[in-house]
C-alpha cells in the first residue's frame, strides 16, 4: 500500500478538465466513463471523481437511507461531488470521496497535531491547519483547575483531541480522552515537525502497522505522533 | 491582414475555425501552496497558487456566514514580447482579478467555511491571448488540488470574430486585430454559465 492514490488521480483529473474542455460529448464516453447522470450508482465507486460529477440519482431510489461521508453533498435529487478524489462505498449505504490535501477539516474525535499561536484567558487559540483556529480550554487538561494552568508559548506543539467541529463555531480541543484521562495528549518536547498531506497521514496511521514505520522501528527506538491534520513529529532516543 | 485563409480555411497558426490550441495542466507545481497548478492554452501560460481556507488575516474583512474569497492577477515582467515593468495595481489587472474572483466564488461553496478566507494567486508567465480564459482554467484546477468544495469545476475559452467568421480560443494576434472578442465561463456538468465577457472597440463612422 505504498502508493499516493491522488498523485494518479491528480493528473486524471487535470487531463479530465482538458478533455471536457475540448470537447463535451467526447469526454462521455472516455475512459472515465463516468459522467452519465442516468448511470447505476455502483458505476463510480472506486474511481476517481471530481467536483461536479453526480454520484447517485436519488430520483431511482425511493426508500432507501444512504450515509454521505466527505466529500458529497446533495443538492435536490442527486449526490454530487464536491471535492476531487477516490469515490469509496462501505456497504451497504455509505458513501464518502478519499482525497488527500494540505488542508484539515475538523471532525470530532480526531487526534491532531496543534501549534499554540495565542494566549487567552479562557482558550488557548491553537492551528490545526482547519479554515479556522481552534480553541483550547485552558482547563481541558487532567486535573486542570484554575491555580493549575499550563503556560504556553507561542510555537508550542500539541498533540490534542479534537471535541467540537461544526462549521458555524470554531474547533474545540481537549488534551483529555473521553474518560478525563491525559493518556498521550499534551506537549510534545524536543524531536522533529514535519507536515504532510491527509492522505500520508491516515496511511501511517493505518492499521496493520505501515512498514515504513515497523522497518524504522527494527533500527532505532523513536516516538512518533501523527495527526490527522497532516503533521508528523518524531522523536529519537539515544540507547 | 489575412485572418483566415480564402483558400485553405485556416487561420494564420494553422487551426480552422473551431479549433482549439493545445491544452495542458499539471497540478501540484507550487509546493507551499495548499493547492497550485499550471495550465498551458497553446503558447499562453499560466500558474495558479491557492492558499486555503485559513484563517482570515485582516479581522474586518470577515464574513460571518461564508469564506472570503480573494484574487489577485498579475503578469510576469517577461510574459509578453518586451519585458515591460508591469505595475502590479494597474487597471487591466485589477478588472481581470475581480472577473476571476467573481467567476470562482460562483463555484465554490463558501457557506461551508464561514469566517475563514481562500486566497487565489494567478500568475501569467507566457501571454499570447486568452489569458483570462487560461486564469480561470488554471484556478479551478488549483482550486481542486487544494480540496477546496467546489458544486462544480468552472471552464472558460474565448472567441472572436475575424474576416466575417467566427474563430474559437483566439491568440494574440487575432485579438489584438480589432475584432470583438468574448470570454465565456461555464460550469461544466451543470452547464451553467458564470463568466460572460464581451470586448468590442468601434470608430465612430463603422
Amino acid at each position: 500500500k505504498r502508493h499516493r492514490p491522488l498523485r494518479r488521480s491528480s493528473i486524471c483529473f487535470a487531463s479530465l478538465l482538458c478533455s471536457y474542455a475540448i470537447n463535451p460529448q467526447e469526454t462521455l464516453t472516455s475512459e472515465m466513463n463516468a459522467e452519465t447522470s442516468d448511470a447505476p450508482p455502483t458505476s463510480l465507486v472506486d474511481r476517481t471523481v471530481v467536483p461536479g460529477d453526480t454520484v447517485l440519482d436519488l430520483t431511482a431510489m425511493a426508500n432507501q437511507t444512504i450515509k454521505l461521508g466527505a466529500g458529497l453533498r446533495q443538492d435536490c435529487d442527486t449526490i454530487s461531488v464536491m471535492k476531487a478524489g477516490k469515490l469509496r462505498l462501505s456497504k451497504p449505504n455509505k458513501y464518502w470521496v478519499e482525497s488527500s490535501h494540505k488542508r484539515y477539516v475538523p471532525c470530532v474525535e480526531d487526534t491532531v497535531l496543534g501549534i499554540v499561536v495565542d494566549c487567552k484567558p479562557d482558550n488557548f487559540l491553537v492551528d490545526i491547519k482547519a479554515p479556522t483556529l481552534a480553541f483550547l480550554p485552558v482547563l481541558a487538561f487532567e486535573g486542570g483547575t484554575r491555580r493549575n494552568i499550563p503556560k504556553f508559548e507561542i510555537g508550542t506543539l500539541l498533540y490534542v483531541r479534537v471535541v467540537k467541529a461544526n462549521n458555524s463555531m470554531n474547533p474545540e480541543l481537549s488534551c483529555m480522552d473521553e474518560t478525563g484521562k491525559a493518556a498521550e495528549f499534551g506537549q510534545l518536547k524536543d524531536g522533529y515537525m514535519f507536515e504532510t498531506s491527509t492522505g500520508l497521514s491516515r496511511m501511517l496511521l493505518s492499521s496493520p502497522t505501515c512498514p515504513v514505520l515497523e522497518a524504522l522501528g527494527k533500527k532505532l527506538s523513536y516516538e512518533i505522533a501523527v495527526g490527522l491534520n497532516g503533521r508528523v513529529w518524531v522523536s529519537y532516543y539515544h540507547s | 491582414m489575412e485572418y483566415l485563409d480564402s483558400l485553405t480555411g485556416f487561420r494564420l497558426d494553422g487551426r480552422r475555425p473551431n479549433d482549439m490550441r493545445q491544452i495542458r495542466g499539471e497540478i501540484g507545481v507550487v509546493a507551499k501552496a495548499d493547492g497550485s497548478a499550471l495550465f498551458e492554452m497553446g503558447n499562453t501560460k499560466v500558474i495558479a497558487a491557492v492558499y486555503g481556507p485559513r484563517e482570515v488575516q485582516n479581522k474586518s474583512q470577515q464574513i460571518n456566514n461564508q469564506a472570503l474569497v480573494r484574487c489577485e492577477y498579475s503578469m510576469a515582467n517577461f510574459s509578453t514580447g518586451d519585458r515591460a515593468r508591469r505595475p502590479k495595481g494597474d487597471r487591466r489587472s485589477t478588472e481581470i482579478s475581480l472577473v476571476i474572483r467573481q467567476t470562482m466564488e460562483a463555484c465554490i461553496l463558501t457557506h461551508l467555511m464561514p469566517r475563514s478566507q481562500i486566497d487565489i494567486f494567478v500568475q501569467v508567465l507566457q501571454a499570447d491571448g486568452g489569458t483570462r480564459s487560461a486564469c480561470i482554467n488554471a484556478a479551478t484546477l488549483a482550486l481542486a488540488d487544494a480540496g477546496v468544495p467546489m458544486c462544480d469545476i468552472v471552464t472558460s475559452c474565448s472567441a472572436g470574430y475575424l474576416s466575417s467568421t467566427p474563430l474559437l480560443d483566439l491568440n494574440y494576434i487575432e485579438d489584438s486585430a480589432g475584432g470583438p472578442d468574448v470570454t465565456v465561463g461555464i460550469l461544466a456538468k451543470m452547464d451553467k454559465v458564470t463568466l460572460l465577457q464581451v470586448y468590442f472597440r468601434s470608430g465612430l463612422d463603422s
